[in-house]
């Protein structure tokens, strides 16, 4: 079944339109747009299941003039990941309405989660490596809004900056990443694209060709580091999962919507649907698993014992997620022969039971946390009584978040050891390590998990006192029983959620061509032994063996912790501590408020750049330079000529005005030779304008005019007033000497006009006999409004920025007796930016401005 | 400046020239399609007439006698807002000048020329919807001048 191209736009655009109309319906609806929004998400929801069972692209022109469109792409992966966003999207706006009853930022709250799912939906379903990459960033931009909820927390801001500079770089690697690999595509026969997946000239179906040419440049293993660091950078894969356990600090649904289904599940959906492209249908063991099945594995045991240190519920849950998604890119990290499709299977089945176990979760310390108001392990245990329902749905989840047999997570876990096992069983020797390591970090799962459980059974801690507990809303109740009713089915009959959604999620990751069988899970099977099955049953031995040295374990993991060397967060904070005085530096060296020193290196900047790239091109011209003006032109010239020199000897700033506009009324009069009469009138007029408004503002600058020091910088100044004059000579004489065959101005004169035999009306010529008006309101109409929206934002900056200060300055009047420049008021500056208007008549228009700033009546 | 008064002549002399100035500055708008001129010079021209009345007259006269809004918000106020309010609208003109076009299905910003017959003592008139995005030009720039100019002028 093909993809309807209306109905995915709907699904994708309905988040965002409706994210647009939250400021309003709050007003009306109150608390209770809670409701609207889980109806937006069922509708996506809706919309998206229409396309259940299709398969396809669908393209929509975007920049037909660049050839760019929006191709979206509808397989089993993208809708798995588009039913979990828009399906776990209705539960947790449900249970936002109980959770953010007492909260602020309603308007915010809303808006900006709406927005996260369209962006979510977004990733799953763009084809295109563009408009993935969009979608991917809009993701990182709206949970850093959502994470930095409680904006005027310190802790929260901190976690949002975190979790924004760490995905948001890894995504700026990934875009690198995207580009290697169009330009790759280039040389193969289908050619450029940015199209992945999804039409006969995508990267995807074109895999081998494009794998050959990346091979051919080398670009194969950075082209795969460059995509998988934007992969593990979202998923929080170690080193990178720091920011993770501090994104804790959004609002509890927050959590489990993006960091249980959607946001971070950006990353192993990324690695799933990029598994077709990078591994190659052959039998040895490919870069991709070096790299992705050791940094899963690696990453989902240290998290795993991370979480054992947790001392916070949503901090062990956030670890948990860390190692749950390095157990995902593990599955899809594993790849050869004999682990092609089972590596795809655990990816795709462990990304549904993780998003359905972990959602619960999050909701169940959402109602402990909202219920007992502490989050600390500690202070919390024998909820049951209080919560016995609750307590039913955590056991059931964590159970699967454990692993246990029959227990949904044991399912795609089992996936994950059986994979291991094979590939190391074929490679041998030190491939081993992969089940070693999978079952060593997956005994730390089950402890975890079952600390997690411990908070409804034993005792209650003395800490939690008589605290009153009172059931849970059901708005807050309902959509944690519903996931774990899904984690139930999933449980007793696996080969349900296989056959609806897995099987062919599965194949999106396998390489284009091979025939997948079917894959059957179900309970008679846990009867007949088999090495993996043992897996898991050590797994859960060691676990129980372990459990009661918990205590220990948990203060091991803490004293470990606060070794600096061996902590990312340690590197993460002093990196940023440490860029902080430098960035302060380097903003004094090139933000001095001096006038010079902006001036001097973008005036040094543009000319050598200029110069370089004439002589690259060979393009100076060296024919017209003989030619000999006319006498009045020659005189006019000259009286520019000492005009200019006038303004460098001029004694005060009003003389050198005076004497720069000499220069200016030259050159109208120069236009005037040239037959030139709009540009004469213009500069006429604009010569007048200005020698007023300097002569306005000199009145404001201090009498003292530029005194040029030392020796030095007299020559400095002339050796760079030099080089400009030399510049902007040779612009002159490069632009004057063009002499394309088919020059624009016979056109615009043929079409300047009136033409010679017309109707009453017609819109193909301009109608005026003034071409150079015609060019501006007609021919080039779209430059001229850009030109005039460009002078009424100067207006506007201009008005703003000086009402701005005297409304900031009312409160320090005496202040601004002393006339500081309004960058810092460092006397110095004024000085400088004085001395520098000598050499420039921009300069002293600015420093003008500048020096003015600060003086307020 | 401020503390001497401009004398009798200059007041006398500016008091004639404004008009022309003004007069001129509308001539150049309208006949730019054909001769030289054009919202923009126009619109210069129109700022300088402003500009000789500052200067000569004032600030406060010019507020008092030219600008009918006075009232306003903080730096908004006297007649920076009406500035203010010509240079968005003069913005507002050519945008919609533009999309104009659009509404008769052709692409954004394309002008056309109607020529129109039997008209009084004009006979032939040419019409260049061009006209209408100058105009928009025109009160761009005669408003942005004038709000550097007057907010400058104030400080």
């Amino acid at each position: 079944m093909q993809p309807d191209a209306g109905v995915l736009v709907a699904a994708l655009a309905l988040p965002f339109v409706a994210a647009l109309l939250v400021p309003a319906l709050f007003r009306v609806l109150g608390q209770k747009v809670a409701f609207f929004a889980a109806l937006v998400a069922a509708g996506s929801f809706g919309l998206l299941a229409t396309q259940y069972g299709a398969q396809g692209a669908v393209q929509l022109p975007w920049v037909p003039s660049l050839g760019v469109t929006l191709t979206l792409y509808v397989d089993g992966l993208a809708l798995l990941i588009g039913f979990l966003a828009s399906g776990v999207g209705v539960l947790v706006f449900t249970y936002s309405y109980g959770y953010m009853a007492h909260e602020h930022g309603h308007v915010k709250y809303y808006a900006t989660l709406l927005a996260f799912m369209g962006s979510m939906l977004g990733v799953a379903f763009a084809a295109d490596l563009l408009a993935l990459f969009v979608f991917w960033e809009l993701t990182s931009v709206t949970s850093f809004l959502l994470i930095g909820h409680h904006q005027r927390e310190a802790a929260s801001q901190y976690a949002a900056r975190k979790s924004m500079l760490i995905t948001v770089a890894g995504g700026l690697f990934m875009l690198a990443g995207f580009l290697v690999l169009a330009f790759a595509a280039g040389d193969t026969a289908a050619g450029r694209t940015f199209v992945l997946v999804g039409t006969g000239e995508s990267l995807i179906a074109n895999g081998d060709a494009v794998r050959e040419a990346l091979r051919a440049s080398g670009l194969f293993v950075p082209a795969l580091a460059l995509v998988a660091a934007g992969a593990v950078t979202k998923s929080a894969q170690a080193p990178f999962h720091v920011w993770l356990p501090n994104a804790m600090e959004a609002p509890t649904p927050v959590s489990a919507f993006l960091h249980s289904a959607t946001m971070v599940k950006a990353g192993v959906y990324l690695v799933g649907r990029f598994r077709p492209l990078f591994v190659p249908d052959l039998p040895a063991v490919p870069e991709w698993t070096f790299l992705l099945a050791t940094v899963g594995l690696v990453s989902m045991t240290i998290t795993a014992i991370l979480a054992v240190g947790a001392t916070d519920i949503k901090e062990l849950l956030a670890y948990s997620t860390a190692s749950h998604l390095g157990l995902i890119i593990a599955g899809y990290g594993l790849a050869g022969a004999e682990a092609l499709e089972l590596g795809a299977e655990t990816g795709a089945f462990h990304i549904l039971n993780h998003a359905v176990f972990k959602a619960t979760l999050f909701l169940v310390a959402g109602i402990v946390a909202h219920e007992a108001h502490t989050r600390k392990l500690s202070e919390l245990g024998g909820l049951r009584r209080d919560l016995p329902v609750v307590a039913g749905i955590t056991a059931i989840a964590a159970l699967g978040m454990a692993g246990v047999p029959p227990f949904n997570g044991f399912w795609s876990k089992e996936l994950l050891f059986e994979t291991t096992y094979v590939v190391a069983k074929a490679n041998g020797g030190l491939f081993w390590l992969y089940p070693a390591v999978a079952v060593f970090g997956s005994v730390f799962t089950f402890l975890y998990s079952v600390r997690f459980l411990m908070l409804f059974f034993g005792d209650r801690p003395a800490a939690l006192g008589d605290t009153d507990i009172h059931r849970p809303p059901l708005s807050m109740l309902a959509p944690p029983a519903l996931l774990a009713g899904i984690a139930i089915v999933t449980s007793l009959v696996p080969q349900v959620a296989i056959d609806i959604i897995v099987q062919s999620a599965t194949e999106a990751s396998l390489p284009v061509g091979l025939e997948p069988h079917a894959l059957k899970l179900s309970i008679p099977k846990l009867f007949s032994f088999t090495p993996y099955l043992g897996m898991s049953l050590l797994t859960v031995a060691l676990g129980a063996v372990t459990y009661p040295f918990y205590d220990q374990l948990h203060a091991g993991v803490r004293r470990a912790r606060e070794v600096p060397v061996t902590s990312p967060n340690w590197y993460y904070d002093t990196l940023t501590a440490g860029a902080n005085p430098v960035s302060r530096r380097l903003a004094i060296a090139v933000h001095g408020g001096a006038f010079r020193t902006y001036a001097a290196p973008f005036l040094l900047g543009t000319s050598v750049l200029a110069l370089a790239g004439y002589a690259a091109t060979d393009a100076v011209p060296v024919d017209g330079i003989g030619a000999v003006p006319s006498a009045p032109l020659v005189f006019v010239l000259g009286v520019a000529v000492v005009g200019a020199l006038a303004v460098a000897r001029a004694p005060s700033h009003i003389a050198g005005v005076l004497m720069l506009s000499i220069l200016g009324f030259m050159v109208a009069i120069v236009y005037i030779l040239a037959n030139a009469p709009d540009l004469a009138l213009t500069q006429l007029l604009i010569e007048t304008l200005v020698l007023v408004l300097f002569l306005l503002v000199l009145d404001k600058l201090p009498a003292y005019y530029g005194e040029i020091r030392t020796r030095s910088r007299a020559v400095a100044d002339a050796a760079l007033a030099s080089l400009v004059g030399f510049t902007v000579f040779t612009t002159v004489l490069v632009a004057t000497s063009a002499s394309p065959d088919d020059p624009i101005y016979e056109f615009l004169l043929a079409r300047a006009g009136v033409p010679a035999e017309h109707g009453p009306f017609f819109a193909d010529h301009g109608g005026g006999s003034n071409v150079v008006n015609v060019i501006l309101v007609d021919f080039r109409a779209f430059d001229t409004l850009g030109e005039i929206t460009v002078v009424a934002m100067a207006a506007l900056a201009v008005l703003t920025l000086v009402g701005m200060r005297a409304r900031t300055e009312a409160g320090a009047n005496e202040a601004a007796e002393r006339a500081p420049a309004p960058d810092g008021g460092r006397p110095d500056a004024v000085v400088e930016a004085a001395d520098a208007s000598g050499a420039s008549d921009a300069g002293a228009d600015h420093d003008a401005t500048d020096a003015e700033g600060g003086d307020a009546r | 400046m401020s503390d001497r008064e401009p004398t009798v002549i200059a007041k006398t002399v500016t008091r004639m020239v404004v008009p022309i100035i003004a007069v001129t500055a509308v001539a150049l708008l309208v006949q730019g399609h054909n001769l030289p001129g054009g919202g923009f010079i126009a619109g210069v021209l129109t700022a300088t007439a402003f500009v000789l009345l500052y200067v000569i007259y004032g600030l406060d006269t010019v507020r008092r006698t030219l600008v009918l809004r006075s009232e306003g918000y903080g730096f908004l106020s006297g007649p920076t807002e009406s500035y203010a309010r010509a240079f968005a609208g003069g913005l507002a003109i050519a945008v919609t000048a533009g999309i104009a076009a659009v509404a008769f299905g052709v692409p954004f910003l394309t002008q056309g020329v109607v020529f129109v017959e039997d008209i009084p003592l004009y006979g032939e008139l040419e019409y260049a919807s061009a006209l209408a995005f100058d105009l928009g030009v025109y009160f761009v720039v005669v408003g942005s001048l004038l709000t550097i100019i007057a907010v400058v002028g104030k400080e």
